[in-house]
């Protein structure tokens, strides 16, 4: 497949770096602690940041009644007050309870982000490298992690694919889109670290940037996939990945495809309809 | 001339705003016979020093805060409009829009699956001329389909309560059961029963009630589990410039228009000084969480920089603190 490469330089030239860099400050209980002990026992292949395994949830108890609630009816009624107001009765409160949710809709799509980023280390489990011991099953690349995770983010749309356009529209919108690109970032952070990603050079700001791209075009192109299990989805992340790597690895010239893939999901939410 | 242009607009708004006010002339003396009434009320007997409150920057007792209030009142019942657009610089029906809007009052009867959904019930306090109470209908029935969501307009004063039936008539819940006035004091509200109301409003009265922490006590006590108390309200300017401009519009401007155009300083004089007065956005957040309520997000949002201010408190269901 050829680059349209000059297209992507002229498209988001300063994606890059610089714009991003506040929004990547790695929080603090990701810190690596390396020899905590494992808090689950349960898992053969236990991870080596099971040391955090509960943090406590960004969301109040009454919050999380209402938005787990209310996101059982997205795929009926999509991300709108009417799955809101639902979701609100399921958990025991009235409509007008909803006013609780400050962001309204925005709240309902945040929700699904957060709780799905920060389930992601417990639904994607790598074995412990290099014990020598019957669970090492060889060593696993940090590249084949990421797009591991990446994946099995991308799937955690599945239940609500059909709403997902809506989604990206209303995290489009210029109130919340300072937001969603913060959290954006810190999936591209979250995966990077469950991937044993430790590196502090100048890499570290280029390589969420160009995940953060990869995976923004990867969600918008799931939107439209047709494929039996996503398959189509699945390739379309793994060459993005590849391309990257081969491009220059992520040191190299990623900024091109940053723009490239910027400019992509920018296409295809204009064509639905979200004035950016 | 670009710079020039808002001005002249400002102006013709203030001056069609007059206009409309010096129409209603004949209603505006109710005034007199109040403000004879309040003066021939003797202070309150009986204890050593009677509880005071801030009438404005004066500090009075607190029974006689009521009767200046409620004269206050009387005496703009009519000329109202032109009292909110000349504090709210003619914005305050934008507001009290988004006001409603983002509470969403009503349930669409296509997503309600329990048959018996009676809408939601709306107590709307200091609901004076009814103006939140007509938004509020409108809005449940055009926007979310529901005829049943009703509401009550309550007020101290009933002056402003006929003012408000008179101006029912204009709508199409004058005669419905959706609509009712009653007169009370928000600090008590003993016909109201326990968890009865979806959602309390307060609009442009608050900052008025002698004791602020008892009316959030009643609005606590009348909600239902999950139910919302929402206030907008004057606020504090976030804006050090900004302020100094609008204190200078609210302190010189202001009381001088009231007498010109209801020959009625003193009162105009008592509503900018009782905005000043109120609590800040996040004092007024900490009384509505120390009434109990869980406030979403940071407690309030701002409006125009900051001269109003809507504040919001979701009553918890239990074990859900
Ligand atoms: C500025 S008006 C607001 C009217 C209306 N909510 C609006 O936004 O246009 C304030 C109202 O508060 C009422 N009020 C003052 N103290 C009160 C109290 N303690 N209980 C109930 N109403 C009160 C006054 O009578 C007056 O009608």
């Amino acid at each position: 497949m050829a680059l349209p490469t000059r297209l992507a330089r002229s498209a988001i030239p300063k994606l890059r770096a610089s714009p991003l860099l506040p929004a990547f400050q790695p929080p603090q209980f990701l810190l690596p602690t390396l020899f905590a002990p494992t808090l689950h026992p349960q898992s053969q292949t236990s991870s080596y940041h099971s040391y955090e395994h509960n943090p406590p949830s960004p969301f109040s108890v009454p919050e999380s009644a209402i938005l787990s609630s209310a996101l059982q009816h997205v795929p009926a009624y999509g991300f709108t007050s009417t799955a809101l107001k639902l979701g609100a009765r399921d958990a025991g409160y009235l409509d007008v309870s909803t006013n609780l949710l400050p962001r309204g809709v925005f709240d309902l799509v945040n929700y699904h982000l957060v709780t799905e980023r920060l389930s992601l280390k417990d639904r994607v489990q790598f074995p412990l490298q290099g014990d020598g011991g019957a669970g090492d099953l060889g060593r696993i690349g940090v590249g084949e992690k990421v797009r591991t995770l990446a994946l099995a983010r991308l799937r955690a749309n599945g239940r609500v694919i059909g709403r997902w356009q809506e989604a990206l529209a209303i995290m489009a919108q210029p109130t919340h889109l300072p937001a969603s690109i913060a959290e954006l970032a810190r999936l591209s952070d979250e995966i990077w670290f469950l991937a044993g990603d430790t590196s502090v050079d100048t890499s570290w700001y280029t390589k969420r940037a160009s995940l953060s791209a990869i995976y923004s075009a990867a969600e918008v192109f799931m939107t439209q996939d047709t494929s039996s299990d996503f398959v189509d989805t699945e390739r379309f992340l793994v060459e993005r990945l590849e391309d990257v790597e081969r491009v220059g690895g992520w040191l190299g010239e990623v900024g091109e495809w940053v723009g490239y893939t910027g400019h992509s999901v920018v296409n295809v939410l204009r064509s639905k309809g979200v004035r950016i | 001339m670009n710079v020039a242009a808002p001005k002249l607009l400002a102006k013709s708004q203030l001056l069609q705003s007059v206009r409309i006010a010096a129409k209603r002339g004949p209603y505006r003396c109710f005034s007199c016979s109040i403000h004879v009434q309040q003066q021939t009320t003797p202070p309150p007997s009986g204890q050593d020093a009677p509880r005071t409150t801030h009438f404005g920057f004066e500090t009075v007792a607190e029974a006689l805060k009521e009767h200046k209030v409620s004269a206050v009142f009387s005496s703009v019942a009519s000329s109202y409009d032109t009292m909110n657009d000349l504090m709210s610089l003619g914005i305050h029906r934008l507001w009290k829009d988004h006001f409603v809007r983002n509470l969403n009052p009503g349930s669409n009867p296509l997503t309600t699956r329990s048959p018996d959904s009676q809408g939601w019930n709306i107590l709307d306090i200091a609901g004076g001329t009814g103006d939140v109470a007509f938004r509020m209908l409108d809005h449940a029935s055009t926007i979310n389909n529901d005829a049943h969501t009703r509401v009550t307009v309550a007020d101290i004063n009933p002056n402003m309560l006929a003012e408000g039936r008179k101006r029912a008539l204009a709508t199409p819940y004058a005669r419905s059961p959706r609509l009712s006035f009653m007169e009370a004091n928000a600090e008590h509200l003993p016909t109201i029963p326990d968890n009865s109301i979806d959602l309390y409003t307060v609009a442009f009265g608050i900052r008025n009630f002698t004791n602020k922490d008892a009316a959030l006590r009643e609005a606590f006590r009348v909600l239902k589990p999950g139910g919302v108390f929402a206030c907008l309200e004057f606020s504090k300017v976030n804006s050090s410039l900004f302020d100094a401009v609008y204190k200078r519009w609210s302190f010189g401007v202001i009381p001088l228009i009231g007498q010109l155009v209801a020959g009625d300083r003193d009162s105009y004089q008592y509503l900018v000084e009782s905005i000043e007065r109120f609590p800040s956005q996040t004092e007024f957040r900490d009384m509505i969480k120390n009434a109990g309520f869980l406030v979403p997000g940071q407690g309030w949002e701002d409006l125009t920089g900051g001269i109003a201010a809507i504040h919001k408190g979701v009553k918890p269901i239990e074990g859900h603190t």
